[in-house]
């Protein structure tokens, strides 16, 4: 460019390069240096408006951005409401505990597993546990992992002293659940855990890291219990350590108390008298004893007093970290198996054949029927063939007294438990014309069974009633390749054996104890309930105030003959009060009167390969104006009246406050 | 002979001492004045913004900073003492010298969160590369201003790409993509000013245009890796904000709102929270722009550009007094060196330029960059002082 425009020599020398030209400002190079300028100039006003448009014009937005920053939204726990018994004494309360979080945002990218290891070591919780916690939680990474509950203090100092080595953590106080009576009503009571994902899917007010009841009156009362949670703002750093108090912007608001209508007291003497029973069943060499379940309620209104089942576990497992393997009884299946399904609410969800304490469900369809006349004798033998059994070789129907052969009368038959008496009257169903249908499964139904009894906590089982439909629709070609053709009939032998609550029939012993209230109060029958009533605590002592009452569902009238269930109440009291009562030994000097059926049920057991007694009693009191039903059932027990039956006397004991002359005194009858 | 040599010898240094006396009456002083209150400025914003920085321990940063500008002061004055003229006949060792530190920083240095940038020397850490600029800076300008009138040809234009893509590279694979960037930027700079033919400053542009596509679109396609995967996701998030990953955008988005929560008159040294809760990222080095908008507000980070366009002003005007060829490219290339940073690093901060860590000069923590900067600012002084007195002052 420059030989062009200044080339004075070139016609006489060509420039030489090794000589240089004076230096001077050219107007290309001026002109150069004006661009340079402008650049300069653009670059600083491009610089100045976007300063500007950023502190100037967006500032007040991001002045709230840059506090919204540092300032982390906390859940403030709500203190749960207490779980009460009908007296007030708390069965579930609470108690002030540390947790520690963790936020997963928070979390080192190098160096987080070492880091979790060294949290694993302070706070015994597995690595993985606490990664799986994490990983769930990948979506969310803004609210925090709870990985371990109920921390201890020393361990909470050691975490403090040290935040600065575990970005991420954070120790919060929290609310842990307390259990004053230890193991008392474990299973109904249920426990309180975290939310899982589904819940939280399921219910938008849950936040996840939230506690809430999950199981029993905790799961089913959740919405009284659980109180609203505060919300709170902190200061933290970019670390997500906290570099302010916590400032409360919305206090939590304690949660309400639920009021069962169980009794402490009664509660603790159903659970000691099952394992008085089963101690018996011991004593009497039934060495497969090893569980059962009580049931006491009032045959008015049907509020449950008691409701026991063993073995049982101690709730304050699931308060803080608990180990899976601590947890493993209740929440594994083999491991539950083999420790007896600790965590199974027996009462409302075992499932048991009735035995003999069916009988007078028998008795009173029969009645009804028209089979049988409360007066008429039929003869009670050792042994009983059925007369509509067609087959080659009749099948023998035994008696549990084998000697015995006389005739007897309904109550007579009801109090010494005469099984061939029965017999009779199931084989009398079992050939009743066609057009009537099946009366005895029929009442069975009217008076509860093979349906929910609709208390308010379960899970509940609603048990079996066998019918020839049932039957026919269980034993197919598929379930049953071998015998299907046979099997899908409804023999003689079901009557015969139904009639004695035996073979097929599956019932809780909440539903018996219903049936019993049902006798009890004059054949109505009546809803079981255990939830009386939600309540407002009052402040600093004041009495409590009632927001809600649970009103049971009204009894209901079944139209009974009268004579019938007067003979039936009958027989139930003569059978702790005859001579040959299956249970008068143990009631028979009781000073309260009591009327009570006894039961011993044959259920296969796969663990031990054979036929193995469940021991029943059923029965209530006074029997004049009964207060009180109590149904117990000893698994593998044995006889009725040797486990079962003293057992619940214990519960009669406590209930009315008289304790029966000298030990308790049994014999080994049906 | 010998009877004359001490006259002679007396002679040059009352010559030295004659020229040491017009220099000091002919420096810039409003240069030095703007680089004055940029290094005092600088401190005074990184007293501030590293404060909660160092727990029991809050001038820790602010006094080694003043110790590198107390060395940066004398870097200065040594190259303001020194004809500027006199590196044009050394360029083959400045060039030896800038690859042979690069070389060795590679060889010897200390890594540093993966960047071999530093090498240590005990008592501190010397960033060879910020020299660089310096060096690279006076040898381009000797050797373009050697090449006269030729400088209009392909051929010098090739070289003088080609000797500078060699240490340019060396500082890529430190990595540092940012200051590899900057020498690309001074060598465009003293091209620019060496009237190199607009043609090929054309074709330069578009080469770059291309390279930076195939950079960050062709080769990854392709399957071939240059840029390390977050050199690319930061240049690419700045491009496609939505589209990057949200720990790629954090930095940019704590950055911006750190500079829009200061306002007009900003958070002041305790309430500065983006800044003091570690929000901000890299706060004392990349992003010191963010927190200083944070703390001052828009007022003071408009005293800080300010200063920074009296600087860039008085450069250019340097640029169009030198007296030879030389001192007017090697002007010219620190001044597009220094525009170039400027630019980068506060645009980065505001999230109109890519994420590259190139420090702020004159304010960033750090020695090398402080020091070399101050020799630089010397060099311009320098050409200033002895430039002809002509043109308008």
């Amino acid at each position: 460019m420059a030989s062009t425009t200044r080339s004075p020599s070139h016609r006489f020398l060509p420039p030489d390069p090794r000589v240089a030209e004076p230096y001077r400002l050219t107007p290309q190079v001026a002109f150069r240096l004006a661009v340079l300028g402008m650049i300069l100039l653009a670059v600083f006003a491009v610089l100045f408006l976007r300063l500007w448009a950023l502190q100037i014009l967006s500032g007040p937005q991001y002045l709230q951005a840059a506090q919204n920053n540092q300032l982390r939204t906390i859940r403030l726990q709500a203190p749960r409401g207490p779980i009460l018994d009908r007296n007030g004494n708390v069965l579930v309360g609470n108690t002030v505990g540390h947790s520690v979080q963790i936020w997963p945002a928070d979390l080192p990218e190098k160096g987080r597993y070492q880091m979790l290891k060294r949290l694993s070591q302070i706070l015994n919780v597995p690595v993985g546990e606490m990664a799986q916690e994490i990983a769930k939680r990948k979506d969310d990474p803004l609210s925090p992992v709870t990985v371990k509950r109920d921390v201890r203090k020393d361990k909470v100092i050691y975490i403090g002293e040290h935040e600065d080595e575990l970005p991420g953590v954070a120790v919060v106080k929290t609310w842990l659940r307390t259990y004053p009576h230890d193991t008392l009503a474990a299973q109904i009571l249920g426990h309180v855990g975290e939310v899982t994902e589904d819940q939280v899917e399921a219910n938008p007010t849950f936040w996840p890291g939230d506690e809430i009841g999950q199981g029993g009156v905790e799961s089913s009362f959740d919405g009284y219990l659980r109180g609203s949670p505060g919300i709170a703002r902190m200061r933290v750093d970019s670390l997500g350590r906290p570099r302010s108090s916590i400032v409360p912007a919305q206090l939590a608001q304690a949660g309400n108390a639920i009021r069962l209508t169980l009794d402490a007291k009664l509660q603790q003497a159903a659970e000691e008298s099952l394992r008085f029973g089963i101690a018996l069943a011991h004593q009497n060499e039934e060495w497969y004893a090893d569980g059962g379940a009580v049931v006491a309620l009032d045959p008015r209104d049907g509020q449950i007093l008691a409701l026991a089942s063993d073995p049982t576990f101690q709730p304050s497992l699931y308060v803080g970290h608990a180990s899976r393997q601590e947890l493993a009884p209740l929440t594994d299946d083999k491991v539950a198996a083999s420790e007896n399904f600790p965590a199974l609410n027996r009462a409302v969800a075992g499932l048991y054949p009735p035995g003999s304490t069916f009988k007078p469900v028998t008795a009173l369809a029969a009645i009804q029927e028209g089979i049988v006349s409360p007066w008429q004798t039929l003869s009670c033998t050792g042994s009983y063939q059925s007369p509509h059994d067609e087959g080659p070789v009749k099948q023998t129907f035994r008696n549990w007294d084998p000697y015995v052969n006389k005739g007897m009368a309904l109550s007579t038959a009801l109090s010494e438990s005469c099984d061939t008496y029965f017999y009779q009257l199931g084989d009398a169903f079992f050939g009743l014309p066609p057009e009537r249908g099946h009366p005895l499964q029929g009442w069975a139904s009217r008076f509860g069974f093979g349906q929910r009894t609709g208390v308010d906590v379960g899970p509940e089982l609603e048990g079996l009633l066998p019918t020839p439909e049932w039957r026919d629709k269980t034993f197919t070609r598929k379930t049953d390749p071998c015998c299907w053709q046979v099997d899908r009939l409804w023999k003689p032998g079901d009557s015969v054996q139904l009639a004695i609550g035996q073979k097929d029939l599956l019932v809780t012993p909440l539903q018996m104890a219903r049936f019993f209230a049902l006798v009890a109060n004059g054949g109505r029958l009546v809803t079981p309930y255990l939830v009386a009533s939600a309540e407002q605590p009052g402040q600093n002592g004041a009495p409590s105030r009632t927001l809600q009452r649970f009103a049971p569902v009204p009894p209901q009238q079944i139209p009974l003959d009268g004579q019938g269930l007067e003979a039936v109440r009958d027989g139930l009291y003569r059978a702790t009060h005859d001579p040959y009562g299956t249970s008068s030994r143990t009631f028979g000097a009781y000073p309260i009167p009591i009327a009570g059926k006894t039961g011993t049920a044959e259920k296969y057991s796969s663990e031990v390969g054979r036929m193995l007694d469940q021991s029943w009693w059923c029965g209530y009191g006074p029997s004049a104006n009964p207060e009180l039903v109590v149904c117990v059932v000893i698994e593998n027990g044995g006889h009725g009246s040797s486990a079962a039956a003293p057992a619940a006397l214990k519960v009669f004991e406590r209930y009315f406050g008289i304790a029966s002359e000298g030990p308790i005194q049994y014999t080994e009858s049906d | 002979m010998v009877q004359y040599a001490e006259p002679v010898r007396r002679a040059r240094r009352s010559r030295r001492a004659e020229e040491a006396a017009s220099v000091a009456v002919r420096l810039d002083w409003l240069l030095v004045g703007a680089t004055a209150g940029l290094v005092a400025f600088g401190l005074w914003a990184i007293s501030g913004i590293t404060r909660h920085d160092i727990p029991g321990d809050p001038d820790h940063y602010v006094v080694r900073q003043a110790v590198f500008a107390g060395i940066g002061l004398v870097a200065l004055v040594a190259m303001v003492a020194v004809d500027p003229r006199r590196f044009a006949h050394v360029r083959r060792a400045l060039y030896g010298a800038l690859l042979g530190l690069l070389v060795l920083v590679l060889v010897a240095g200390a890594a540093v969160r993966g960047s071999r940038r530093w090498i240590d020397l005990g008592f501190l850490q010397f960033q060879p590369s910020e020299f660089g600029k310096l060096l690279l800076v006076l040898f381009l300008a000797a050797f373009l201003a050697e090449r006269g009138r030729r400088v209009a040809e392909a051929g010098a234009v090739a070289t003088a790409v080609a000797l500078t893509a060699l240490p340019a590279v060396l500082v890529f694979v430190e990595p540092d993509f940012g200051t590899a960037l900057v020498y690309l930027a001074i060598l465009a700079g003293t091209l620019f000013v060496a009237g190199t033919r607009w043609l090929h400053l054309g074709v330069l542009g578009s080469l770059g245009v291309l390279g930076a596509v195939g950079l960050i679109w062709l080769l990854p396609a392709a399957g071939v890796t240059v840029l390390k995967p977050y050199q690319y996701e930061r240049i690419t998030a700045f491009a496609d904000r939505a589209g990057a990953s949200p720990d790629t955008t954090y930095n940019v988005e704590q950055s911006i709102t750190a500079i829009g929560a200061g306002g007009l008159d900003g958070r002041g040294v305790a309430g500065a929270t983006q800044t003091n809760l570690d929000y901000l990222p890299e706060h004392a080095t990349d992003f010191v722009f963010a927190s200083l908008a944070e703390q001052r507000g828009f007022l003071g980070a408009s005293m800080l550009l300010l200063l920074y366009l009296l600087l860039l002003w008085r450069g250019l005007r340097i640029v169009s007094m030198a007296g030879d060829a030389f001192s007017a490219i090697a002007a010219g290339g620190i001044l597009v060196g220094l525009l170039f940073s400027i630019f980068i690093n506060v645009g980065m901060t505001m999230g109109i330029a890519p994420i590259t860590g190139i420090p702020l000069p004159f304010v960033s923590v750090g020695g090398s960059s402080l020091v070399a900067n101050l020799a630089a600012v010397g060099v311009l002084l320098a050409i200033h002082a002895r430039a002809p007195r002509r043109g308008f002052r």
